[in-house]
This record gives C-alpha cells, structure tokens and sequence, in this order.
C-alpha cells in the first residue's frame, strides 16, 4: 500500500465521519458554522478524494502488477524471466535498466491511459475484451515500437554513443526511420517461451 | 435553534448518503490494482460522488430555510 493510498483512505474515514454528523445531527446546519461543516463533508472533502484518488490510480496503473494482472498478459511477464540476455526485455528488467515494479511503462510509454485519446479508448476496449470479447490469441502493438522510448534513456549513454554502427545510423535512429529493434529483435517472445530457463529472482 | 425545512434535511441525507456510498467504493477500488479497479473507481465511485456532490448543491440552492445565525 503506497503513503498516497493510505491517505486518501484516511481521508475517505474523516469525510464519512464529517458526514455522518451532518446527516445525523441536521439541525447543525441550522447555524453558519453549520452549513461550513457541511459544505465541508459534502462538496470540498469528496471533490478532494475523489482527485488524489484519481492521481493513486494512476500512479496504479503504471506499475508491473498492474498490466500483468490480465491473464493475457501473463506471458508477457514470464518473458522478462527468461535466462538469455538476448531477450530485449528480460535483460532491462534483470539489470534494472528499468524499475522493475514500472517496468512495462517505462518502455510503453504511450500505452492504453497514457496516450493520447485513441489509446484511453483501446484501454476501454481491452477491458470489454477481457471479460466479453474474444481475446486474440496473439496480441500485437497497434503502431510500431517508437525509437523514442529507447532513446529516452540510450541516447547520450557511452555504451550507446560510442558504438561506431549507432554513430552510423544515429540521425536515422532519432528520425524513426530505422527501428532499433531490426538489431534488437529478441524481444518478449511471448508464445515461444515454453521450455525456456528463467530466472527466479525477481519475479514480477 | 432556527428550523431548517424538512426538504434540506432529506436532501442532505441523500446527498450524505450518495457520496459516502462513493467514496466507499473509490476507497475499496484503490486497493485493487486491475484496469477494471479503474474504471469502477471512475464509472461507480465518481458518479455517486458527484451525483451526491449536486445533490447537495440542489439542497443548499433551494433551501427554504430561515437565515443561519451567526
């Protein structure tokens, strides 16, 4: 449980209790201070809960536990186990090239409620698929894996930089126009990791 | 004391009512971490919020109730 959730949690007690006197006792707001008590519990305090408790759950949102707790996205989360350093994303999560408990955001950062308009939908979408739809067998990114989240932390890094073959191909790189994963092809490898070794550590 | 109306007193239970029902559901959806916890919070929790938010507004704007006293 994170301070915020605490707190907002706290809050919610406090403002249940703050009503539950209004509700109660309604001749309170018979007086001034009455009605500011009122106004209190029944406008401003929710209107502020209901606004951290919106920042929480977005903050929720960003976090491993959180995308892998779809069934679909299972092996998704098994890829970053695995033993072999050629995987992408097995080798970022193992070394904490990326926060392991937001790993998935950090190099999906334009996913479902973090993206523009069309992506909230698909994230509304995704969740009607989950329980009602049919969901596919595989699943695949809507647009092509954008440069910009790897550059976001490789671009500048020395072992990127000095790279003679990056040097080459770096206006390319940054323009999109040659994917970083046509090298780094190796990445979840989501439905062919079946007899694979993993790594136990660490588990998401 | 000042009386206050009778319409003052049942809106504002309703509105007690409606949003301590929503914060109720913000506050158990926040210890749920699935994309569906999201929309309950927002979908549930949010409209009973605001629906017992006007509610109350209403009540406070329609008030027959003589002046408080300071």
């Amino acid at each position: 449980m994170t301070t915020t959730t605490a707190g907002v949690a706290a809050l919610v007690l406090v403002t249940i209790a703050l009503i539950g006197l209004v509700v109660l006792r309604p001749s309170l707001v018979a007086a001034r201070g009455g009605r500011i008590l009122a106004f209190l519990a029944l406008f401003c305090l929710p209107l502020l809960v209901t606004g951290l408790g919106t920042s929480a759950q977005v903050e929720h949102s960003k976090s491993t536990r959180f995308c892998l707790s779809c069934h679909v996205m299972e092996p998704y989360g098994k890829s970053l186990l695995v033993d072999d350093s050629s995987y992408v994303p097995a080798a970022h999560f193992q070394n904490n090239r990326v926060p392991r408990d937001e790993a998935c955001f950090t190099c999906h950062t334009n996913y479902t409620m973090f993206g523009d308009y069309k992506a909230k939908l698909r994230g509304l979408r995704h969740v009607y698929v989950n329980y009602i739809g049919t969901i596919p067998t595989q699943i695949k990114l809507y647009d092509p894996y954008n440069n910009r989240e790897c550059l976001h932390c490789h671009a500048g890094a020395r072992a990127f930089e000095d790279l003679e073959l990056h040097a080459e191909i770096r206006a390319d790189l940054t323009a999109n126009k040659t994917s970083c994963l046509e090298c780094h092809d190796t990445i979840h490898n989501a439905h062919g990791l079946n007899g694979v070794k993993l790594w136990k550590e660490g588990a998401p | 004391m000042t009386d206050i109306a009778p319409n003052l007193v049942r809106r504002l239970r309703l509105s007690g009512l409606l949003v301590s029902l929503g914060l109720l559901v913000e506050a158990v959806t926040l210890f749920w971490s699935h994309p569906t916890a999201f929309l309950v919070y927002l979908l549930l929790g949010g409209l009973l919020v605001a629906a017992g938010v006007l509610t109350f507004l209403y009540a406070i704007v329609t008030d027959s109730s003589p002046r408080p006293q300071a």
